[in-house]
Formats: C-alpha cells, sequence, structure tokens
C-alpha cells in the first residue's frame, strides 16, 4: 500500500501539479507530520502505523489549514483516510479550505482499525490505495445508553472529574480553527480552578461538535485523563442524525442543519 | 534525594512511570499529581480503572485525592509521625515481609526499637488522623500484592524532608515493596532536568554521576581528564551557603544559569539584599528575570526550542532536545558563552556541538557510558546503561540488590517543622503549584494561553476561616509572617482547612517566599517551604 | 517554504514528554505530542501544548546587558564577555577559588550544565556549584 502512495505522491509532485504533500514520515524514529516537498525525499514516508494499525495518526488537516493560510495560492496535497476526507468536506463547508487547492491521497483502513474506532465509514470516496471494508455499528453508543440515567449521570461525572484542564481535545481536533474558542469565554466557563466546571465545559465542547466532529477519535488518544470523549460525540452525532438526518462529512456539498434558518428540515 | 542515597545507594526514582499502571495500591504523598505531573497521574487513573487502590495523604485536598479509596489530610510537616504509625499497624498486623527484610537489609532492629516506643495514638494526636484512618492506610499499603509510593516536594522542603524520605524507603522495605515491577519509591522531580543537572556534578559534592570529589580516583580521573594538575578535594557551598557566604565576605562572585532565585528561594527579601550585596552577578538567562534586574551583567542565552542536547526525566530516562528555529535577536547558545568565557580566562574548551560534549560525558560518567545521541534516535535510555550494548535500566534495586548492597533502614524520630503556629501568627501556610503555570512563571507567565488561565497570584483558605475574618471571595487580604507581607487575592475553598491556607509561588508581584522560611533540613540543605507560620487581616 | 515538525523534550516537569514543534518559515506556530514516546504516549498537559507561546516572546532577551552607572544597558557580546572574564579573573586572584559560585540549573541541558561545573572545577577551582534540586 505504501508503494502506491508513495508513486501517486511523487507524481503529483513531478508534474507539477502540488507544491507539497501534507502526509507523515519516520524521523528520529518517531512518526512525525511531515511536508513533502521534492520527489526525492519520499524514503521517510509512513501511513501511522507503529504497533498496531493507525496508531499513530496525526491531524494532518489541522497542519495543512496551518500552510495554507500562509500560502493560499498554492495547491497541496494531503494523506487521508476516510474520517480526514469527511473532515475536509467540513472544512470546505466552512470556508477554512479551498476545495481546488487541495488534492487528496485517499488510503482505506484496514478491518481492525475500522472495529476499533467503530467507523460508519472507514475509507475515503477518492481512493488511491487499500481495500474498502465494511462500516462498524456503533455499539458503544448504545452500550452508554443502555445504562439507567443515574449510572449514566455518575460515569460522566467521574469521567468529567478526570479532566486536568489541558485543552487537547480542542488543540489535537482537526475541525477546530476558531480564533475565539468558547471554551475560553468566561461567562460560560471559569478559569482557574481544576477540577474544571462539570459538566458545562466538556458539554459546551460537545454542543460545537455536533455538526463538524468527523469521529476521527484524536481526542480520545490525546486526553491525558482517559476520559472517552469520542463516545460523547459520537452520541452528539446520533443526536443530529436521530433529529435531522445529517452526519457530518458523510456528503461532500450537503450544509449542515444547524446552518440553516427556518423548521427542522424533514427526516 | 539524600534520604533515598543513604537508604539505597541511589538518590533517583526507583521505578518507571509506566509501571504505576501494573500495582495494586498507590500511595501519594506530598504530590499534586493531577496538576504536577499529569502525565503521571494518567497512569494512576489507568490504574484505578483496573482495580488498583489509592491512597492519598496530603494537608490540601487536591484533585486526585478526589479519586482517592482512602485520603488523609495530615497536619502540615507531620509526615514521619503518620508514616511511623502506619508501620507500627502494619508491624502490629504482621504485614511485614520478614523474608526481604531478613535477606536484603540491615539496622532493622534500631528501625524496630524506634517503632517499638511509639505508638498509633501519639501519631493521631500529632497528625490529627483518627486511629482508625492511620490503621486502615497501613492495611491498604501493607495488604497490596505490589504497592508504589509516589511522593514530590510535600515530601522534601521541609526541615525534616530527609527523614521524611527515609521514612518512605523504610516503609518499602519493611513490605518488599522494592526492586519489583509495580513496586517502589517514586520522588516525581519538579523541573525537566531536575535529575540531569544532578546526574552532571551540578552539585558540591559530586562530579558527573555522582562520583564524590572528595575521593582521590574520581578526583585524579577528572584533573586528567581535564588536563589540570588538581582539582579542589572540599566540598564546596550549597545555595544557602553561598548566600551566607556573601553576606559575611567570603564569596565574592556569583554565575547564575537559568534559575531565578529571587522569586523561587524563601525569604526573598533577604535573597534580594544579598544578591545586591555581591560583587559581581553574572546572570545567563532568556527573559530579564527579578534576579536578572539584579545583575552587574546579563548573557542571553536560548531556549529549549533553540538547542540541541539532552534532558533526564524524573525516570532516568536521557533524551534528545533538538533545535527547532534559529536563536532569537542576538542571544548565544549556552554551552557556547560558556566555552567562550572558559576561553577567554585562559582554561581552553574546544567543543564543536552538544554532541561533542556528550561524548566526554559519556567517557567519564559509568551510569551514561553506554549512551550516545545515536541510541537514543526512538525512546531514549534509562541509567544505568554502562555500555553500547547496555539496553539501559526501567527500575532500579532488582529483586532486592540495593545499589549500596543491602537497603539501610533507618530509626527516625518526629520532629515539628521549624517554626509552628503560635498566637501571633496562627496559621499554617503551605505553597505549591497550579495546573497552568511553572515554577517562578518566566515562561508560563510570558505564554498568552496559560496567562489567560491564572494572570494572577491567590491564596486558598477555608470557608470557616474567611467568615471569621469577614472577607469574601476575590477580595484582598493581607498575609504577614515573621520575614515579610503580602497583599492577595484569595479564594475561598474546603481543599484546605480551617487553620490551613495554601498559595501558589508563580507570581512575583505577590511572592509568596517574601513569607518562607529559609530554615533548612541539615542534610540535603533544602528549606523548609512547605511550612511555616502567617497571620492574615483584611487588606 | 519551509515547514518543519522537530521532535525535542518538553522544558516544563520532570515528566520529560516528547513533542513535536511546528514551524513554519522560522516561526513556532504549534506544538503536538508524540504518540509513539514511550513517557507522554502522545499526551501533554496545558503548559505542554503551549510550550512553543513563550519562545519568540517580545521580552525575550536578545543583547547581552551589562550595568553602567547604575542602569542594565546593551552592549556588544565582546563587551560583555571582556567584562565577565576580566572581573572573574580579578575577584578569583584577589580572593581565592572558593570567593566564586556557580547556579547551574534544572532548566538547561545535560551539556550545559556539565559544562559550567567543568568550568567551575577546573578553571576557576571550585566545587562551589549547585542548583535548585531543592526547590
Amino acid at each position: 500500500m505504501i508503494d502506491i502512495v508513495r508513486q501517486k505522491i511523487s507524481k503529483l509532485l513531478s508534474d507539477g501539479s502540488v507544491k507539497g504533500v501534507v502526509a507523515l514520515a519516520m524521523a528520529n524514529g518517531h512518526v512525525a507530520p511531515c511536508l513533502f516537498q521534492k520527489e526525492d525525499d519520499l524514503e521517510p514516508l509512513c501511513l501511522g502505523d507503529t504497533k498496531k494499525p493507525g496508531d499513530a495518526r496525526y491531524p494532518l488537516n489541522k497542519v495543512l489549514i496551518t500552510i495554507a493560510r500562509q500560502y493560499p495560492e498554492d495547491v497541496f496535497g494531503v494523506l487521508v483516510r476516510g474520517c480526514d476526507e469527511r473532515g475536509l468536506y467540513v472544512l470546505y463547508r466552512l470556508n477554512q479550505l479551498e476545495p481546488d487547492k487541495v488534492m487528496t491521497i485517499g488510503i482505506a483502513c484496514p478491518q481492525e482499525l475500522a472495529k476499533a474506532c467503530e467507523c460508519k465509514k472507514p475509507y475515503p470516496d477518492e481512493l488511491v490505495a487499500g481495500e474498502k471494508t465494511e462500516g462498524i455499528t456503533q455499539q458503544g453508543v448504545q452500550d452508554m445508553e443502555d445504562m439507567d440515567l443515574s449510572k449514566r449521570f455518575s460515569f460522566w461525572k467521574n469521567q468529567f472529574s478526570k479532566c486536568v484542564k489541558c485543552y487537547g481535545c480542542r488543540d489535537i481536533c482537526p475541525m477546530c480553527f476558531c480564533r475565539e474558542c468558547s471554551l475560553e469565554c468566561e461567562d460560560i466557563i471559569s478559569k482557574g480552578e481544576l477540577p474544571v466546571d462539570i459538566p458545562v465545559f466538556h458539554l459546551t465542547r460537545a454542543m460545537h461538535m455536533t455538526d463538524r466532529c468527523i469521529d476521527c477519535g484524536l481526542c480520545d488518544e490525546t486526553c491525558p485523563s482517559g476520559i472517552p470523549l469520542r463516545l460523547l460525540y459520537k452520541k452528539t452525532s446520533k443526536i443530529m442524525n436521530a433529529e435531522f438526518g445529517f452526519t457530518s462529512g458523510i456528503n461532500k456539498n450537503e450544509q449542515s442543519p444547524l446552518n440553516l434558518m427556518g423548521p427542522a428540515p424533514e427526516k | 534525594m539524600a534520604g533515598l542515597a543513604a537508604s539505597f545507594g541511589s538518590g533517583a526514582m526507583t521505578n518507571a512511570m509506566g509501571e504505576l499502571e501494573t500495582t495494586d495500591a498507590i500511595f501519594i504523598i506530598g504530590s499534586n499529581t493531577a496538576t504536577t505531573h499529569p502525565l503521571v497521574a494518567t497512569r494512576i487513573f489507568r490504574a484505578i480503572e483496573k482495580g488498583a487502590k489509592l491512597i492519598v495523604a496530603d494537608p490540601r485536598k487536591n484533585q486526585i485525592a478526589g479519586f482517592a479509596d482512602l485520603y488523609i489530610r495530615h497536619k502540615p510537616g507531620t509526615d514521619v509521625a503518620l508514616l511511623n504509625g502506619m508501620m507500627k499497624v502494619i508491624m502490629e498486623k504482621g504485614l511485614a515481609d520478614e523474608k526481604f527484610i531478613a535477606q536484603n537489609t540491615e539496622e532493622f532492629d534500631a528501625f524496630k526499637q524506634g517503632i517499638d516506643n511509639f505508638t498509633v495514638e501519639e501519631a493521631s494526636e500529632i497528625c490529627s488522623v483518627s486511629v482508625k484512618d492511620i490503621e486502615a492506610l497501613a492495611k491498604m499499603y501493607g495488604e497490596a500484592d505490589r504497592a508504589s509510593i509516589v511522593y514530590c516536594m510535600g515530601i522534601t522542603q521541609h526541615t525534616n524532608g530527609v527523614n521524611n524520605v527515609k521514612s518512605l524507603a523504610n516503609l518499602s522495605m519493611l513490605t518488599g515493596n522494592i526492586g519489583k515491577i509495580g513496586t517502589g519509591v517514586n520522588p516525581l522531580r519538579g523541573q525537566n532536568n531536575v535529575q540531569g543537572a544532578c546526574d552532571m556534578g551540578g552539585l558540591p559534592n559530586v562530579y558527573t554521576g555522582y562520583q564524590p570529589v572528595t575521593l582521590g580516583a574520581a578526583n585524579k580521573k577528572f584533573a586528567q581528564a581535564w588536563g589540570v594538575d588538581q582539582l579542589p578535594t572540599n566540598i564546596g557551598l550549597t545555595i544557602p551557603e553561598m548566600f551566607a557566604g556573601i553576606e559575611n565576605d567570603e564569596v565574592k562572585a556569583l554565575w547564575v544559569m537559568g534559575e531565578n532565585p529571587v522569586v523561587s528561594d524563601p525569604d526573598a527579601d533577604h535573597v534580594k539584599k544579598v544578591l545586591k550585596k555581591v560583587e559581581l552577578l553574572i546572570v545567563q538567562d532568556i527573559f530579564l528575570t527579578p534576579t536578572a534586574k539584579l545583575a552587574d551583567v546579563v548573557l542571553p542565552g536560548v531556549s529549549f526550542a533553540e538547542k540541541d542536547g539532552t534532558f533526564a526525566n524524573t525516570e532516568r530516562r536521557v533524551m534528545r532536545v533538538r533545535k527547532a528555529i534559529d536563536p532569537v535577536g542576538d542571544s548565544r547558545q549556552d554551552w557556547e558563552i560558556i566555552q567562550e568565557i572558559s576561553n577567554r580566562f585562559g582554561f581552553e574548551m574546544n567543543y564543536d556541538s552538544p554532541e561533542d560534549i556528550f561524548n566526554e560525558i559519556a567517557s567519564l560518567t559509568p551510569s551514561y557510558g553506554g549512551i550516545s545521541y545515536e541510541r537514543l534516535e526512538g525512546v531514549g535510555l534509562q541509567w544505568p546503561c554502562p555500555t553500547r550494548e547496555h539496553p539501559g535500566t526501567p527500575f532500579l534495586h532488582k529483586d532486592g540488590k540495593f545499589t549500596r548492597g543491602k537497603g539501610l533502614f533507618h530509626a527516625i524520630t518526629y520532629n515539628p517543622p521549624a517554626e509552628v503556629i503560635d498566637d501571633e501568627y496562627p496559621f499554617w501556610m503551605t505553597t505549591g503549584r497550579v495546573y497552568a503555570h511553572y515554577h517562578t512563571g518566566t515562561m508560563t507567565r510570558n505564554s498568552k494561553s496559560l496567562d489567560f488561565e491564572i494572570p494572577e497570584g491567590f491564596l486558598e483558605i477555608n470557608p470557616v476561616d474567611a467568615q471569621n475574618l469577614d472577607i469574601c471571595d476575590g477580595h484582598q487580604i493581607k498575609m504577614a509572617s515573621r520575614r515579610g507581607e503580602i497583599v492577595t487575592k484569595i479564594m475561598i475553598t474546603d481543599r484546605v482547612d480551617p487553620g490551613v491556607v495554601f498559595m501558589p509561588f508563580h507570581f512575583e508581584e505577590t511572592n509568596v517566599n517574601k513569607l518562607t522560611n529559609p530554615a533548612y533540613d541539615p542534610i540535603a540543605k533544602i528549606p523548609e517551604l512547605k511550612v511555616c507560620a502567617v497571620k492574615l487581616e483584611k487588606a | 517554504m519551509d515547514y518543519r515538525n522537530t521532535l525535542t523534550t518538553c522544558t516544563y516537569c520532570g515528566c520529560g514528554c516528547n513533542l513535536f514543534l511546528e514551524s513554519l518559515d522560522g516561526k513556532l506556530t504549534h506544538t503536538t505530542p508524540c504518540k509513539t514516546s514511550p513517557v507522554n504516549e502522545g499526551k501533554l498537559c496545558i503548559k505542554g501544548w503551549n510550550v512553543h507561546q513563550f519562545v519568540q516572546s517580545e521580552k525575550r532577551l536578545n543583547k547581552p546587558l551589562l550595568r553602567k552607572d547604575g542602569k542594565l544597558t546593551e552592549v556588544s557580546w565582546d563587551e560583555a564577555l571582556d567584562f565577565t572574564v576580566s572581573k572573574l579573573k580579578e575577584i578569583k586572584e584577589a580572593n581565592g577559588s572558593d570567593s566564586v559560585g556557580f547556579f547551574a540549573s534544572a532548566k538547561v541541558t545535560n551539556e550545559e550544565n556539565y559544562l559550567m561545573q567543568k568550568f567551575a572545577r577546573a578553571a576557576i577551582g571550585t566545587n562551589s556549584v549547585d542548583h535548585c534540586a531543592r526547590l
């Protein structure tokens, strides 16, 4: 798979269709986000699999936004899995990236990773390498909903109490790009003390993610306190889907119902 | 570290951070782990999830105490009494590991005699903790198959700091919880390279790798390697002794590299007076700190982001620091500043890179002997790593084979802190860190996001005391000790007991170290930053 | 276009988390925790996430300063170093080696600490080297 990806990137760079490609590289014995600019420098390219498939994924779209803001005229390539491609669709919709300035190199996730993520669509629409595997049903949310209410309440309260307010869930999130963040709005959330305001801090972020979260799971992986944030956002996404028939990033040109004025569209 | 060195022969965290996930009981004492070492707290949260018991003893009910199976709020400075009470129970209930003690330790009888002469009731009285809680504490730690101790400055920054640490070492040996995976006595180092600074001989009594300056062989070895006829054999001055030396005209020049004693050291007004007095004060730093403002010459070095080198973390893991950007402005690499001064002084140095310096360190330091920059690519190496083939050492004192031979028990008796409360100064005051700031704030307070989180200092006070003083949350209070006074905002919280107040020390405008007590531990020379007596009045 | 992620070790507490400093054209833009680090496994605290922010602060010292007429004044490196060295020599000759004291640092690298204690011991001839291990 890596050879196909390498060939594709090499071609994009050599025929000048992109200025650079945002992907992953092996350097200093670790996987790192990288901007490849020359076709001869592709030796360290990797896909972020170390002990398990996809266990060293990074928010490459976030890297792309940083570079694109500085170089708005240039076209860049980016390595994407299913979730990353969903992310791009949302970022196009929210005017953070220009679709005609981005070329994707899409890879499919193996079954093992898809299962671990309970991913609905573990492959991108535009696939360059890898075999498409089936989407997985989201059992985790169901299990949580099956807990009785008081048990569920104390489960989340206990999880939120562990928060050390690193803001890592926001800082790693490829969908978080706001210059002003509601988590730093003192009218909503008090600051200066641990634990954080429970549940306001986490629910404010969950609200903010309802039509954005593309279920990449990077927040879960970066939380130093092991709070199951992905599960929380899967739940809000499920509500969005139930109420509006909307799933963030699944359809390329779909507007978020939260962007529309007037009554809710029919399901 | 002196305490662990005396007990085990090596003054460092005995086990690796990740091993905390494999333990059955974790005993945290004097560490606000979730705030000061969040990545250690990660392991503790995971251990709890796997069913490990968590015990927290701290005068202040910090965040992680909220997850404890047992939380003990003892009076500040009474750790030895608490631990001795605990060990009394362990021995009475037959929870001591007699086989381990017999095979791997010495001086147990003297220790036992000390414990025999002490009662749990006395401990209860001194610590203001119920006998029942002390018994529960002892059983929870003593009955665990594998138990791990985690401590930090709440244990060491006392005039009894070394005794506190020796007591923890006693506790681990008494129950055989040392030299195995998931056990040990684990001091969390407060600063990124405090372990490395010690390893590198940044101490008055040792060269690199703790080779004593007083030992003829080491002295000779370094003299030869450095190309000098002789090196001094007398132990040098510690920081408090250097300050005293300036006062009585014995020390005339001070070169301070990357430290800010005006904010970090106890009795700040006195430190300032001393630094003003010294004839030559050289400060090498990245910001114009309150200490740099007093200097005769300020040399701009570079931050971690602009340099190559290595740090050693709290678990003795040596890791690479890599240069990300060029030095800011006209600042220079710190190693180049020292080399340049040395050459102009007439002692020649010709290093061409930090790696060049590291290779010399490895050649002179057995515990670093097998480490090279090449081998540090990847996950780093935990010392001791004596040879090129050695994989590094995740935990020390394997199978009870202590670095010093046998583990040494110490008979420790409780002594009160150097300053205790009285009618004039009726509140216990203790200090520490907050989640968004680090040490004297030089770096964190110049970071937008962190300054936003917590822009100023505050004093934590119990609701009962606030009511008695007739003061509301967020209002100003005047706090004074025998050494100085400050005015600060208050935060009303039951994290602290009535009669105890807590203040973070990151803020030079409300510098709590104007109040703290410079009295220090006779062996480690560590000041009693964690306890002093203060009075409070409405400002 | 110079985009980099430099793998390094955090400069705050003793955990020693590994992180990437992201830079674009010489300016630090972001910090990302290293997922394959055995220490932090892709996680950081609030200080770590923002560790790039102070580095290029306007308040950074960027010129040597020398006290002249009671005030710290910007000078050249040559002037600062010459002053430092001549005063050190003068004080050592007049008062002996132990009249000079050194604060090494828990903040700087092993290499820099090593060099400072070497200078103290071999060039000045004193063992009065200490740092804030106790704080």
